[in-house]
């Protein structure tokens, strides 16, 4: 095992030559390769010859956080417009290209970010590069196009929140309970009136507003050469010019001084349910590396405190999900972020009973520090998740993560960096971390009120 | 700012003059194909039938370890229905010297968590480790199929969450859609059994759990598959002390659907609903059949792809909905053909009508030789993606396991996908999709929608 290990980091280490000594380094190191065009494109190479196959992902700056106050859900609607048409690409001609050169395809729109993907055969990679730039360049949308991808949201909207039981429930709904600032508390997936408001000369706006390289990053990962992929984004994106990007409103969350409870009721769901969230520590600080681990302690696997006592000891649920960050992980964010939990239980069992445990199980960890062994075991699983994280979906993990670390921090190389800083912390910092963050003045709870009849 | 505001002027006004389509540039083709090699398959049995693929892949410093049984809700009589999932769930809740927290810690040490789950041919167990824990995974593992301590204690919370699942999972449109499709498909077989009443989970107690155990479990029935990183010679060795004294078990039951389909639309009401469920589908070829790999061509074509023409159609044309898409679905020597859909309530008819339109066009015609090369390409493609990652790996082995296909199906699936011709496809869609039997079941407000259903077959409330 151990030299199976050691001839992978040699390797990784001469792909990467970017490695910096002195730094205490993870077990498994990412090789990064990371360069700017003039044109401010952020550009992300992590080769891997595992199989013959290929990620381009395009990651633009702009979340539904931050989307046009009067347009709510304009940020995901647009993702939606830019499979619409591009200048060389018509209605469903991106789709099919993907398809019938044998990959697949997909788009997301997050709190900080919207991202574009296709994982295809290696040797696609110069179409897949085309492609995403033609479609950087400019929009080639009618009306018809844009009626019929509203009629696709809402339609998207019904089947997630509007006709499900617990539809929204708490990853839509925690953010405008608990977040004060209308940049993180309204409807991301947008009322519906706001999208029927929505007009081609919105979309125009928000592109030419947005969608530009010197607000993007673009990460390629798979099986390729470096430096002929390099060429190819040179050819491809070089020419498309860069913007005079708006300055970034203040998205900060004024500190909570006061637990916030609510009540929402659900006509469809037929248990109640329950839901907490806390505010975070500020990204990439010591603790919210701190706040990392605490998530592995209370809350991620049948091992974690909530699961034992809420689960296993009080039987007042079979599961209990969260994590910070639902719309994704803990890295690929840059603003305010909710630590949130939450479970379906019987109604004879009270929320507060509910509140209680969790209360006791935060006071554990928060009266004094925890063993070295909770530590280490947290460490463990946090590490786990990680290589979960970047494995996931065929690489596109691995994309994601450097492409957020390009966008938000101007360094892709972040990637390997977050097993030491995991490693860094102390039972020390993780008391006083859950001592200052998760008292009850930081927290929100939501209760599921179900209106069904069962 | 202002260049590329004319750019995009520019761009509008090709659009607006179809006829200069011809001037748009056409997307590099790329290179040359790069070799795929499917990743090697170490296989070996134990004495008690226990058998063992072992596949070393990638880079990732993790082992994806799955035990797989052949037990699942096929075993269970008709008042037992999730009998085998309640069994599944007692297995996490101790072993002779582990309690369930032991269980969960000496996972969670090792990185991972073992997950049971139970559907109908088949149970899994197992998780993913760090690389280095894969023996001691396995140790686990055995433990906890071989020797479950079967707490009385527990059972009692396992089956309050039981009902709690049930009463919530009922709820949901496409619980209430499947229970009805497949309730019409397979009538008294199991597979047609998706819900147990609640008075069926208060009547399960440790005796039955315990005899469903000792009925269905043993190493005949089982295949264990670790892919990943992990040191090969090792994990074998934990293997071959670990399962060794397992019982071999009975061999696995085997019951064959006799599935049945008419043109009938069940309609089950949901009050004020925003959108009707769409379940459309009637009995097909299954994975053992000469016709299903070009069934699959077909289905891909017609409606289980992004480009594919029924979303293409109610989708990216219409509107009418946000994720249709049709699939197969298979059993042990079975297998259904289904299209699903959330469509907008006011056009629930709409959208059959264009569902049904795609089909028959597929029937009267054949597909351009253009248009099916491009879903092989897809095939093709994501079949790499579908070798080229721990757990697909282990979900396709099992999948050939399950249906007993061999080594040539993975050799040969792309020279075979390639091998369809235009007209295959139309005959599958002849052969198989045929009109005039398609069970539909619709969950949707019955006051809006039930006068759109009249034209597509009897309504069944």
């Amino acid at each position: 095992m151990r030299p199976q290990r050691l001839i992978f980091i040699l390797l990784a280490v001469s792909l990467a030559g970017l490695l910096s000594c002195g730094k205490q380094q993870s077990a498994f190191q990412v090789p990064v390769e990371y360069h700017k065009l003039d044109n401010g494109l952020k550009v992300v190479l992590s080769p891997n010859h595992t199989a013959p196959t290929v990620v381009v992902a395009v990651y633009y700056n702009i979340g539904f956080r931050i989307e046009p106050k009067n347009r709510t859900g304009f940020a995901h609607l647009f993702e939606h417009l830019m499979f619409q048409g591009s200048q060389n690409l018509g209605k469903m001609e991106f789709i099919r290209l993907v398809q019938k050169n044998g990959g697949v395809l997909n788009g997301s729109t997050r709190f900080d970010f919207t991202n574009y993907f296709e994982i295809l055969p290696a040797h696609k990679l110069e179409t897949a590069l085309w492609a995403e730039a033609d479609r950087m360049k400019g929009l080639a949308i009618n009306q018809a196009n844009l009626d019929n991808q509203r009629a696709v949201v809402k339609n998207e909207v019904k089947v997630n929140v509007l006709n499900r039981p617990y539809g929204g429930f708490p990853w839509l709904d925690m953010p405008q309970y608990a977040n004060e600032n209308w940049y993180n508390a309204h409807n991301f997936y947008g009322d519906l009136k706001d999208l029927d408001a929505t007009t081609l000369k919105d979309a125009k706006n928000f592109f030419h507003t947005y969608y530009a390289p010197d607000n993007a990053a673009l990460a390629i990962v798979g099986d390729f050469d470096p430096a002929e992929a390099l060429q190819m984004v040179r050819k491809y994106f070089g020419g498309i010019p860069s913007v005079q990007l708006p300055p970034k409103p203040d998205i900060s969350e004024p500190e909570q001084t006061k637990e916030k409870r609510f009540v929402k009721k659900d006509r469809l769901a037929n248990r109640p349910a329950y839901a907490f969230a806390y505010h975070m520590p500020e990204r990439n600080t010591p603790e919210y590396y701190a706040m990392g681990l605490i998530d592995q302690i209370l809350l991620q696997g049948d091992d974690s405190r909530l699961y034992q006592a809420l689960v296993q000891e009080k039987g007042y649920t079979g599961r209990i999900s969260g994590g910070i960050n639902l719309l994704g992980n803990m890295f690929n964010y840059n603003g305010p972020m909710l630590w949130m939990g939450n479970l379906i239980h019987d109604p004879s069992v009270p929320a507060d009973s509910i509140t209680a445990v969790i209360d006791r199980e935060i006071a554990k960890i928060s009266s004094r520090p925890v063993s070295q062994k909770t530590l280490d075991r947290a460490i463990v699983k946090i590490r786990s998740d990680l290589y979960d994280t970047m494995g996931g979906f065929f690489g596109i993990g691995e994309a994601d993560l450097l492409a957020a670390f390009a966008l938000f921090d101007d360094d892709p190389g972040r990637i390997n960096d977050i097993e030491p800083e995991f490693r860094k912390i102390t039972p020390q910092q993780i008391m006083e971390t859950a001592k200052k963050y998760l008292r009850p003045t930081n927290r929100t709870i939501l209760i599921l009120e179900p209106q069904a009849g069962s | 700012m202002i260049r590329k505001k004319i750019q995009i002027a520019l761009v509008m006004m090709c659009l607006a003059l179809f006829p200069l389509y011809g001037q748009k540039q056409t997307p590099p083709e790329g290179g040359k194909p790069k070799n795929f090699t499917l990743p090697e398959i170490e296989n070996f049995k134990l004495d008690n039938g226990l058998q063992v693929s072992m596949v070393h892949y990638g880079i990732l410093p993790k082992a994806s370890l799955q035990l797989v049984l052949r037990v699942g809700n096929i075993n269970e009589k008709p008042d037992e229905v999730w009998l085998a999932d309640l069994t599944g769930d007692m297995l996490k809740e101790g072993t002779t010297t582990l309690t369930s927290r032991q269980i969960a810690e000496k996972a969670a040490d090792m990185g991972g968590s073992v997950d049971v789950s139970v559907g109908p041919d088949q149970m899994n167990m197992g998780g993913s480790v760090l690389q280095e824990f894969a023996p001691d995974m396995v140790q686990l593992m055995a433990d906890m199929v071989e020797h479950p301590a079967f707490p009385e204690t527990e059972i009692g919370r396992l089956k309050k969450n039981m009902l709690r699942r049930l009463t919530v999972q009922k709820n949901q449109p496409r619980s209430q859609a499947i229970e009805k499709f497949d309730a019409v498909l397979y009538g008294d077989h199991p597979y047609g059994r998706i819900f147990p009443t609640p008075t069926m989970i208060n009547s399960y107690d440790l005796q039955k759990v315990k005899a469903f155990y000792l009925a269905n479990y043993g190493a005949k029935r089982a295949h264990l598959y670790i892919v990943g990183k992990f040191d090969g010679p090792a994990v074998r060795k934990a293997v071959e002390a670990a399962f060794k004294d397992w019982k071999p078990g009975s061999d696995p039951f085997i019951l064959k659907p006799s599935p049945k389909s008419e043109k009938k639309v069940y309609l089950i009401d949901r009050p004020g609903a925003p959108q009707s469920t769409i379940y459309l589908g009637l009995p097909v070829a299954d994975p053992s059949s000469p016709d299903f790999l070009p069934l699959m061509v077909m289905n891909n074509l017609l409606g289980g792809s992004f480009a594919s023409r029924i979303t293409s159609n109610i989708r990216e044309d219409k509107g009418y909905t946000y994720s249709p898409h049709s699939q197969v679905t298979t059993h042990y020597r079975d297998a259904y053909w289904l299209e699903v859909a959330d469509v907008t309530t006011k056009f629930t008819g709409p959208s059959l009508k264009e569902i049904f339109y795609e089909i028959k066009r597929l029937q009267q015609e054949p597909p351009s030789a253009e248009e099916l090369k491009g879903i092989q390409n897809y095939m093709a493609g994501t079949f790499v993606l579908r070798n080229s990652n721990p757990g697909s790996i282990i979900n396709q082995l099992a999948f050939m396991n399950l249906h007993g296909l061999d080594a040539s199906y993975l050799r040969d699936y792309v020279k075979n996908v390639y091998a369809v011709t235009p007209e295959q496809v139309q005959e599958m869609a002849r052969r198989y999709l045929k009109t005039d039997r398609m069970t539909i079941v619709v969950v949707g407000d019955k006051k809006v929608v039930k006068r759109q259903l009249r034209p597509y077959g009897k309504i069944v409330l």
